[in-house]
């Protein structure tokens, strides 16, 4: 399954907060699509899903958004 | 994964160098550029991250003015730091509470926040404050 999760307007911690939501409700190989404007979101959210053991698979810049794509691996 | 990941990162020894102090203390500001430089030259990752008024100086055209004592001016001596491989960090809460977008920064700068910071610690072997 696909999830989309639009954070824009949200910023530091909270687009990392909320994707561990999302993510932990999702199931193993669900792809999350984080979009957020937060200038740290893309660094914090491809460390967290490293350290938390998921996989980003693709990161797409749009204008001052920025599109994270992860992939649940456990 | 997590075994694998600490075994492939244990290589190579990583400092980070935390930079709160500001353009109000000049004087603080040079000593992580020069530690994290001496330690790519002694085969350690280094990293720098910019956080609460640590960012001033990161402002485009601010550390060219600053300069103490015999030593270069503080561009020069940030310059030095990244072409010898220093990864800059800067923190976006502190950007915003400081209005400095992430377009009035020197170029070279990673703008990351608060999960970046706990990952950076974790990974490196030990952890500097300025």
């Amino acid at each position: 399954m696909q999830i989309e999760l639009d954070l824009r307007g949200l910023y530091c911690p909270m687009p990392v907060l909320r994707t561990r939501e999302e993510v932990a409700k999702a199931n193993i190989g669900d792809l999350i699509i984080v979009i957020a404007d937060d200038p740290a979101a893309e660094e914090d959210l491809k460390r967290w899903a490293k350290r938390a053991g998921h996989e980003v698979v693709n990161v797409k810049r749009e204008g001052d958004a920025v599109s994270v794509s992860i992939k649940k691996l456990v | 994964m997590e075994e694998r990941r600490e075994k492939n990162e244990k290589k190579v020894s990583r400092i980070l160098y935390i930079q709160t102090s500001g353009v109000d203390t000049p004087e603080r500001l040079y000593a992580p550029f020069i530690l994290a430089m001496t330690a790519k030259a002694m085969d350690i990752e280094a990293s720098i991250f910019f956080m609460i008024k640590g960012i001033t100086p990161l402002r485009q055209g601010v550390a060219e003015g600053i300069k103490i004592g015999n030593f270069p001016s503080l561009k020069e001596v940030m310059d030095q730091a990244v072409k010898a491989g220093v990864k800059l960090y800067a923190c976006a809460q502190s950007c915003e509470l400081l209005n400095m977008p992430k377009t009035d920064l020197v170029e070279y700068v990673t703008v990351a926040g608060a999960a970046t910071v706990n990952d950076l610690v974790l990974d490196a072997d030990a952890t500097l404050c300025f």
